[in-house]
């Protein structure tokens, strides 16, 4: 199908949801006056009845719990996915480059940029902790930390180079941290409803207000979240990197 | 400026959805749908907003101080983890159909097609 042809078809297409979204549209609250209900209330309960004082946190791991345990679910089936359709030959040998495209000139790496990159990889993981720890006193989370310290092995790609890469990060400590994470949700989700409450009631103390231990349940949730987003985003990570390696050796028949 | 936010909304969604209908490469299609899922974001932070109302993290100020909407901020929140779980998934699909097919380009790409 031509591209002409496929602006042609987008047209009827347009016409049918364009109509049923401006219904929507005009019923929509004028910005900066929102209708929700649920929201204030949800900012006005989460302080009083959880001890928390980050609200967005509140409304994740404990108001709709359920609801980001299917969003968990969701990220690692995607990760899964992604590393299945990408898990190939791996340079377990260790006598392999990454990233190097041939023909192309090669400059050593200098001893500013290595020192750099670990500095801040360190860092930048030891925050990403810190925003995954403070998820329920200050803006952050498990899904936030996670990201961030996920994000530090780059540089550590960047500033060591393939062979340290490989070293430091193994695809199934990073997998099973993955597990580990999704697995922790379901189990406080299930074990509260062992002991005959509602799935992920809130049945831990609740700590105190704007401390690093409040809102219960729900710090060990964050935990659970960060650890498993840790795992998937650098698994993920390896495998696009493992793509960019060119092997040596002969390489394993593919199956068709 | 109330109207502006919508128009961010319908811009993003717009070009996302004309780039991914004349789109001539599977990665450039990728990125168009990324696109308008960023229009999501913006229009469910903006349904949350309310004027002269702070963050709903209750550090600072007391509890019962105006905030803005927390649950479409949870929503985001995880909605653009997924999404980016989901890109990474849409990107390994595209690199195993540059391997078996050898090109990208959505013209030559027709699904039921055997390969010769």
């Amino acid at each position: 199908m031509t591209t002409r042809w496929r602006l042609i078809v987008l047209v009827p297409v347009l016409l049918v949801l364009g109509t049923a979204a401006t219904e929507i549209i005009l019923t929509l609250p004028s910005f900066g006056h929102p209708l929700t209900r649920y929201g204030m209330t949800v900012n006005t309960l989460a302080p009083a009845l959880r001890n928390v004082s980050n609200a967005v946190t509140s409304v994740m791991y404990d108001f709709r719990g359920i609801d980001t345990l299917g969003e968990e679910s969701m990220l690692i089936c995607a990760v899964t996915a992604a590393v299945m359709l990408l898990r190939g030959r791996r340079g377990e040998d260790g006598n392999e480059q990454a990233g190097r495209v041939s023909g192309r000139a090669w400059a050593e790496r200098s001893d500013a940029m290595v020192l750099m990159c670990r500095l801040f990889a360190t860092m930048l993981f030891l925050f990403g902790v810190y925003v995954v720890l403070h998820g329920t006193v200050t803006p952050g989370g498990g899904f936030q930390g996670g990201v961030i310290a996920a994000s530090s092995f780059t540089l550590l790609y960047l500033g060591g180079g393939y062979m340290v890469w490989r070293r430091m990060l193994h695809s199934p400590v990073l997998v099973a941290l993955e597990g580990v994470g999704g697995l922790a949700y379901v189990l406080c989700a299930a074990v509260p409803l062992a002991f005959g409450y509602s799935a992920l009631q809130n049945v831990l103390p609740l700590g105190n207000w704007k401390d690093l231990y409040s809102g219960g349940l729900m710090v060990i949730i964050n935990i659970a979240v960060g650890i498993a987003v840790i795992g998937s985003f650098a698994a993920l990570l390896l495998e696009f990197m493992e793509e960019t390696r060119v092997p040596k050796g002969p390489v394993a028949e593919e199956d068709t | 400026m109330s109207v502006l936010a919508w128009c961010v909304v319908a811009w993003l969604l717009g070009i996302g959805v004309y780039g991914m209908v004349t789109s001539r490469n599977y990665v450039h299609l990728i990125g168009c749908l990324s696109v308008c899922q960023s229009a999501t974001y913006v229009l469910l932070l903006g349904i949350g907003f309310r004027w002269g109302a702070g963050p709903p993290i209750f550090y600072d100020h007391p509890p019962g101080t105006p905030a803005v909407d927390p649950v479409v901020q949870a929503f985001v929140l995880t909605d653009i983890v997924v999404s980016a779980a989901m890109t990474a998934l849409l990107l390994a699909i595209a690199l195993q159909v540059h391997k078996k097919r050898g090109t990208l380009d959505t013209q030559h790409l027709r699904p039921l097609r055997p390969t010769e």
